[in-house]
């Protein structure tokens, strides 16, 4: 997993790209992430590891590895964003597939 | 022509502001003395206006159109962007621009082969809204921030960035208004992989080499040997955020930078620090 593997035209990289800066799209992504996923054009790849928030496919479809932390903010919340935070608990099960 | 007067780089990490508290008691004591007086620095050299290099953190740079460099024309910023703000900590604040500088700037590094894009809609998440509280928490000096990309490769090399540094440099000193005071300052790094295999490490053995290359003037060496494949090295998804302290570096002409504050912080999953070049001129 490196940011030289990044696919910049993945849809799932413009979908994070836009919601982050628009808390309407934030609210969307936690109430309507299919609809989402469907109206950024996610393949269905793309959307299983969304669902599954499995950040290890995420990585390896392209998606840049700046957002994966950023995505599990995204489901869990921001808040104290300390290593034992939700946000990053989920971050460590979803490239490892265990908890810290 | 228009005075340099302080030159300074800072790493800009969350943390810093959003879960201090967690580093271990010496680090915290030491970063918060080393911001204080990095704050103290900049403030006390009174600037007109804070030209703010940060690494774009994928939320303003388009991924279909990303630019090296974008600067910042509005007359005013607003920070920061909403979704940002309990991850940060840091209350809603407003922030003075300076068009007049943005767009002479744009102008005049066009005719040095420099081009920046700009716009006057950007969003700050950490890259500026930590320094900007942690620094100056009045938000009372003005800043035109530029957002540079260091981390959706192809990024620009140290070289550019030390080249455009000094272009930079010339076009403050050379074309802008006579008397006007202005600070330089770089905001990103250092050592850290967000999102990256190595998010919870800091390689502070290259944090302290790169320190020192500063602190001993080694431009030359650092140009030479910082590449990205090194910076991809020290910490994946964020050590080439360094990229930004070469504006400075090369503003102030590859001079040597003292070392305000460094610690490895592996609780804020970022090397933290800060460097002040000593003459600005």
């Amino acid at each position: 997993m490196s940011i030289v593997d990044v696919v910049r035209t993945l849809p799932s990289n413009q979908m994070v790209f836009h919601v982050r800066r628009d808390m309407a799209l934030v609210q969307r992504f936690r109430v309507d992430l299919e609809g989402l996923m469907t109206s950024y054009g996610l393949a269905e790849d793309e959307k299983a590891a969304f669902r599954a928030q499995d950040l290890k496919r995420l990585a390896e479809l392209g998606v840049h590895p700046y957002f994966l932390t950023q995505i599990t903010r995204l489901f869990h919340g921001s808040s104290r964003n300390t290593q034992g935070s939700a946000a990053i608990q989920a971050y460590v099960k979803g490239l490892t597939g265990a908890a810290e | 022509m228009a005075n340099i007067v302080c030159t300074m780089a800072v790493a800009h990490a969350p943390g810093l502001t959003g879960w201090l508290e967690v580093a271990t008691p010496q680090q915290q004591s030491n970063l918060k003395a080393g911001y204080a007086e990095l704050g103290r620095l900049l403030r006390e050299s009174r600037p007109d206006v804070i030209l703010g290099f940060s690494n774009d953190h994928l939320l303003n740079l388009p991924l279909d159109n990303t630019p090296d460099f974008c600067i910042g024309t509005a007359p005013e910023w607003y920070g920061p962007a909403p979704w940002f703000l309990d991850w940060l900590n840091i209350r809603p604040y407003r922030v003075g621009g300076n068009p007049q500088v943005a767009r002479t700037l744009v102008r005049e590094l066009d005719r040095r082969g420099v081009s920046f894009a700009f716009r006057d809609d950007l969003l700050f998440d950490d890259n500026f809204s930590v320094p900007l509280a942690t620094l100056t928490p009045d938000y009372d000096l003005p800043l035109v921030p530029v957002h540079m990309n260091c981390i959706v490769p192809p990024v620009p090399s140290a070289a550019r960035c030390f080249e455009v540094g000094a272009k930079v440099g010339e076009v403050v000193r050379d074309v802008l208004p006579e008397h006007l005071r202005v600070a330089i300052l770089a905001t990103g790094g250092m050592s850290h992989d967000p999102g990256g295999l190595r998010y919870f490490e800091i390689d502070e053995a290259f944090d302290r080499w790169f320190l020192a290359l500063l602190e001993n003037g080694e431009s030359e060496r650092a140009l030479a040997e910082c590449s990205f494949e090194r910076f991809l090295a020290a910490g994946d998804g964020g050590t080439a955020e360094l990229l930004s302290w070469f504006i400075p570096w090369g503003a102030a002409k590859g001079r040597k930078a003292r070392v305000v504050c460094y610690e490895p912080t592996v609780a804020m999953r970022c090397g933290m620090g800060g460097v002040v070049w000593e003459h600005g001129g």
